[in-house]
């Protein structure tokens, strides 16, 4: 069955079509929601609500773009939106220990530089940050990203380009020694 | 750092940034499930035809004005902070014309901003955008690179100001002309995210305020 075929049965309540989809889409989506949120549980809220909205909206997918690209946007627009909610009640700077404790798939780095990038990564304005995080982080192309973002493929280049400079310019000299 | 190639440095924030552990899908999915089962979302204001409905009340005439009028004011300051025959004012040397001058335009036009901001703020959180917001920000976005390329920009903590005052205006600028060219409702909502983190995550209307205050002309 294609993609489209599934997306027909899906908006006229097929939820096993759905799950098709869901499958095929979850752990990217699950992945560029945690790069960005950093907590497991808000992450899983993100990627929930993403899926969520997509469904209700099917009717509105009109094909001409893959529907991991309209996902994809979807679910960035739900989590920056979730984490400004988020970010009214706490700044994302968080102890080294909470930071630990919401990483699971982190190894062990010295704190101080953990610290550091961080800090350097958050800092980042957020239209860097989003085309640092999904390109460099997580492997997307400028192709998907500009889809995604809705910007060019030179946009998205030249703020992954920024977003390298304010990061090399932020950590300095402080990964040295991990390079 | 600077000599070590980026892909280092990219490595070493891959595996310490934020690193997802595996996909909890089962979990996620029953969450999906019991939404897909409850009622339909019907929340959603469409934005586009908010937009629209705005769009239509404000008239080209009127946003050319204003961007015309900012344009003017801005030619004022920066011609007296540039300008070696500047005689607006008696002075006492070429020196202290220009630092009057370059607070005249600065201040102004940290006021200027920030009104567009919080009017961009407002819009952005009730999910519309004016079609004259635009033009006004693209009017600021031009005053703040003049700025920049004049002596404003040789002060670090003003050079920072106006940097960061330049990204978030020129995603204003983008997003206006995507909220009258884009009926994309998906990506209109994710450039107001971005716009209303760009604000908010610099702290600029603070900023501002302080900044103008420092000027001494702050509500001028």
């Amino acid at each position: 069955m294609t993609e489209l075929e599934l997306i027909e049965r899906a908006s006229k309540g097929d939820e096993r079509a759905f799950r098709t989809l869901y499958d095929a889409n979850v752990d990217r989506i699950y992945r560029l929601a945690y790069r960005m949120a950093g907590e497991e549980d808000l992450a899983k809220d993100f990627t929930q609500e993403a899926f969520l909205r997509a469904y209700q909206r099917l009717d509105q997918f009109r094909g001409d773009a893959a529907f991991s690209t309209w996902l994809h946007s979807i679910a960035v627009s739900v989590a920056l939106n979730g984490l400004r909610k988020v970010d009214r009640h706490r700044k994302r700077e968080r102890s080294l220990e909470d930071a630990a404790h919401v990483s699971p798939g982190n190894p062990p780095v010295e704190p101080g530089v953990r610290e550091r990038i961080d800090g350097a990564v958050n800092d980042l304005p957020e239209i860097y940050r989003m085309v640092f995080l999904m390109h460099d982080l997580e492997g997307y192309s400028h192709g998907e990203i500009a889809a995604t973002l809705g910007v060019a493929e030179g946009t998205s280049k030249a703020r992954l380009s920024r977003a390298r400079a304010k990061l090399r310019e932020a950590l300095g000299d402080a990964m040295q020694e991990y390079v | 750092m600077s000599e070590k190639p980026v892909d280092e440095m990219v490595d070493v924030v891959r595996d310490t940034y934020h690193v997802p552990g595996e996909t909890p899908a089962e979990a996620i999915w029953e969450g999906v499930q019991q939404g897909m089962r409850a009622a339909p979302d019907e929340g959603v204001t469409d934005l586009t035809v908010e937009r629209m409905k705005r769009s239509i009340r404000v008239s080209r005439p009127v946003a050319w004005s204003v961007a015309a009028a900012a344009l003017l004011v801005l030619g004022v300051g920066v011609g007296r902070m540039t300008s070696p025959g500047a005689t607006l004012a008696p002075v006492a040397n070429a020196s202290s014309d220009a630092t009057t001058g370059l607070r005249f335009a600065a201040a102004e036009h940290f006021g200027r901003t920030e009104s567009l901001l919080t009017m961009v703020r407002s819009d952005v959180r009730q999910g519309r955008v004016d079609s004259m917001t635009g033009t006004w920000a693209r009017g600021l976005l031009v005053q703040t690179r003049l700025l920049l390329d004049a002596r404003a920009g040789d002060d670090p903590a003003m050079r920072e100001l106006l940097e960061d005052i330049e990204l978030v205006l020129a995603q204003v600028v983008g997003l206006a002309e995507r909220g009258v060219m884009d009926g994309d409702r998906t990506h209109n909502e994710l450039e107001f995210e971005l716009a209303l983190r760009g604000v908010e995550e610099r702290e600029l209307l603070p900023r501002l305020q302080a900044a103008g205050r420092l000027l001494g002309l702050s509500g001028t």
